[in-house]
């Protein structure tokens, strides 16, 4: 058996997917958090259940609206569950409306009753049953109250719709609907009067579709026979519009009959939006918490606990390790490999878990609490003038925890000029990953000022951002249309349970990675490192590592860094930038108590270092990110467009730095 | 007009048409249209979007759309 979740976006369903199956999938307060279709299997193994994007109807806008509607005319769902939030159930019913005309077996799950009552609502769950004619079962998701009725429900009772058509859209376009049915009967498995309808509505995937099974000239004639008619009959403007009436008229039938209203408390919602969106305050009050997250993140909570952690791993953990290696009379080789290699290569990353977790609370307590839609509005104003829309602040923000969920996240902007700039522009974002490199140099070179020069990194990536999106958009991505319309959700309070989940959830991603990624990149640098074409256990210089590095290393002199470590960390780079971290501890490995950090003094100035973060910024995404370029631009062309500026502008960036800084007489 | 309308204020959608259709059709989808009432929630400054409530649902759009949507006030 399988069910599919479906519902307008934000309403909880995958909260309650998440609760159902046992699995974590991402979840955050605004509209368009889920862009792709989930798999999940029920706890109790009755079945599969699949999780889509949130949409409004079935005739979609934007890219993750797509995937739903696509999912619909192509896969062959049997079981619906459309999701409701009980707060704005008008709103919610227009859907459910469709759904029923989809002719599948339907239940509807009840959410956020709670929300509801708190503003006074109360819904008759078994009145609104009985007019739906399929069973509804309150739920809150959030809680997992009325899971096991939901469950049982699903596992018990068969949900074919009991009713037919409940929207009756009058004479004429009912004609319309009995003419296109019998051109597209015995060729369509789907239900004849949705495609009639979804087709009248102007659904381009449905057009598609219908087109490909029968004459498209002869539906064109009845939609448009109709339209003629309508608009002459009838005081409306189009023949969606007239549609669309119908069903309100409906759904308003309904509501009166199956909710009562009592007077609410105000919500708090209201209280926090006059201060945080107030006119003079929202951007001041966005750039203090930024600023708080930082100082968090990189002085006041962050650093002191990754010192700690390097002192345990540097200090009890490689000793122990190399006292059983003595123990157990390891060859040479391997414990140099082990130590040298795996310690310093791994341990080297992993020295930064508490910073990274940090930086995903905050990125989590953004996304959970419904600030982030605010942001979005906040930032209107001058993404706008970039040629840019709000909505693509929200990749961007995401993309500060990891470039690949960031540019996934690009899907709900609706005009694909818009969507490939933010795509294109989304791994200018400083990632978590890029933290430990800035972690390391600022701790060399800049102890005084930490925070403040890791915080003038993210904010250069988004200025250059807004250049480029300048740039681009006034040359080659060239176009008048831009859609900028946005949910702003209620604030919801962060459980502290479902906080330190997703937290834990995003950086489990990097520690998983220093297991595997890094754990055999970290081998391979090693060899590469001990090895030369001299034979094995060369002077580093004279080995493979600095063969290749001291290719590209000409080059990087210009910028300050001319080295041949310098240029093999970057390399490594490409894969993954914790990469970057790994190999600079093997390449300069100390074995007693000086560290990197001071170490690193004697191969570059406090400018080369700087110039050194700011190519490391921009210089490239790295593989997975490029993959996922790849994938959701679908062009080869893009995806190379995408590392190519990206080198250009990082390499012309650190040369005005440290050309420019050495002028006015830096170091 | 819309921005004959300021912060608090409330109002009642009488003419939508003049509106882009995506901008439209994505309010039709939020059940914003005409006939609907809404109250106007903050303005940002320098021309920026601004936040309307429909039903209790609070929405933000663009200036330059929200004046060629007509209301009137009640
Ligand atoms: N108060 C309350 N909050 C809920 C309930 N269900 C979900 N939420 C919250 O609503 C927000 C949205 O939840 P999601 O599960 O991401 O919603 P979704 O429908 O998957 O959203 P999209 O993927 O964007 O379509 C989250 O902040 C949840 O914590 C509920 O029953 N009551
Ligand atoms: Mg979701």
């Amino acid at each position: 058996m399988e069910i599919a979740l479906i519902g307008n976006p934000n309403t909880g369903k995958t909260s309650l997917f998440n609760n159902l199956t046992g699995s974590y999938e991402y979840v955050g307060n605004w509209s368009g958090v889920t862009v792709e279709k989930k798999v999940g299997v029920f706890k109790n193994n009755i079945g599969r259940l699949i999780d889509l994007p949130g949409v409004y109807t079935l005739n979609p806008l934007s890219r993750d609206e797509g995937v739903v509607t696509s999912f619909f005319l192509n896969d062959s769902v049997d079981r619906l569950l459309n999701i409701l939030d009980a707060s704005q159930l008008e709103r919610n019913l227009h859907l459910t409306m469709q759904l029923l005309e989809f002719e599948k077996p339907l239940l509807i799950g009840l959410n956020m009753i709670d929300v509801a009552s708190q503003r006074g609502i109360m819904i008759d769950a078994k009145k609104l049953s009985e007019k739906l004619g399929v069973p509804v079962v309150p739920v809150v998701a959030r809680s997992g109250k009325g899971c096991d009725q939901l469950v049982d429900t699903i596992s018990t009772k068969s949900f074919t719709p009991v009713k037919k058509n409940l929207v009756n859209y009058g004479v004429e376009v009912e004609k319309a609907i009995a003419d296109l049915s019998q051109e597209l009967a015995g060729k369509t498995e789907h239900s004849k009067r949705f495609l009639a309808i979804q087709y009248f509505e102007g659904n381009e995937y449905v057009k598609n579709y219908v087109t490909q099974i029968v004459d498209g000239e002869k539906l064109q004639a009845i939609s448009a026979k109709l339209e003629e008619s309508i608009k002459k009959s009838y005081e409306v403007k189009t023949l969606p519009n007239f549609i669309y009436m119908k069903r309100k008229a409906a759904i308003e039938t309904i509501i009166a009959e199956t909710t009562s209203r009592r007077d609410g408390v105000v919500p708090l919602s209201e209280k926090i939006d006059s201060i945080v969106t107030n006119k003079y305050l929202g951007m001041p009050i966005f750039l203090l918490l930024m600023y708080l997250m930082f100082m968090l993140t990189f002085d006041w909570l962050g650093t002191p606990m990754s010192d700690a952690l390097d002192g345990l791993l540097t200090g009890p953990v490689a000793s122990g390790i190399e006292n059983a290696l003595t123990a157990v009379h390891a060859s040479a080789f391997i414990h140099a490999l082990i130590i040298e290699g795996l310690v310093a290569g791994v341990g080297g990353v992993l020295v930064f878990v508490p910073q990274i977790f940090i930086l995903f609370f905050f990125i989590s307590l953004l996304e959970d609490s419904g600030y982030m839609a605010r942001v979005a509005l906040v930032m209107d104003r001058i993404m706008e003038s970039v040629g840019l829309n709000g909505k693509a602040f929200i990749p961007m923000m995401i993309g500060f925890g990891c470039n690949v969920p960031g540019i996934m996240a690009a899907r709900t902007i609706e005009t694909p000029r818009e969507r490939l700039l933010t795509i294109l522009l989304t791994p200018l974002m400083s990632c978590s990953a890029r933290l430990p490199v800035y972690a390391l140099f600022v701790g060399a070179f800049f102890a005084a000022h930490k925070a403040f020069i890791v915080l003038s990194l993210y904010v250069l990536g988004i200025v250059v951002a807004l250049i480029l999106a300048k740039l681009f958009s006034s040359t080659m991505l060239k176009s008048q249309t831009s859609l900028f319309v946005i949910e702003l959700p209620p604030y919801r309070l962060p459980q502290f349970q479902s906080l330190w989940r997703s937290t834990w959830d995003k950086g489990k991603g990097f520690v998983r990675k220093a297991g595997t990624f890094i754990f055999a990149g970290s081998v391979f640098i090693w060899i590469l490192s001990y090895a030369g074409p001299g034979g094995l256990k060369v002077e580093m210089d004279d080995s493979f590592l600095a063969a290749i590095g001291g290719v590209i290393a000409p080059i990087l002199a210009p910028i300050g860094f001319g080295t041949w470590q310098a240029a093999a960390s970057l390399i490594t780079g490409f894969l993954a930038k914790e990469a970057i971290i790994s190999t600079m501890n093997i390449i300069y490995f100390v074995p007693s108590d000086s560290s990197l950090q001071g170490l690193l003094a004697n191969y570059y100035t406090p400018l080369a270092a700087y110039s050194f973060m700011v190519f490391i910024l921009l210089y490239i995404p790295c593989l997975a990110t490029t993959a996922t370029i790849y994938k959701e631009t679908g062009s080869k062309k893009w995806t190379a467009f995408a590392i190519g500026y990206a080198l250009v502008i990082a390499y012309v960036l650190s040369l005005i730095i440290y050309q420019g800084g050495k002028l006015f007489g830096l170091v | 007009m819309f921005t004959s309308l300021k912060a608090g204020e409330k109002g009642k959608i009488v003419d939508i048409s003049h509106v882009g259709n995506l901008v439209k059709r994505r309010l039709l989808d939020l059940g914003i249209t005409e006939g609907s009432e809404i109250c106007v929630k903050c303005v940002m400054p320098f021309g920026g979007p601004i936040m309307i409530e429909s039903c209790g649902q609070c929405v933000g759009i663009r200036r330059k759309e929200a004046v060629q949507i007509e209301v009137e006030r009640i």
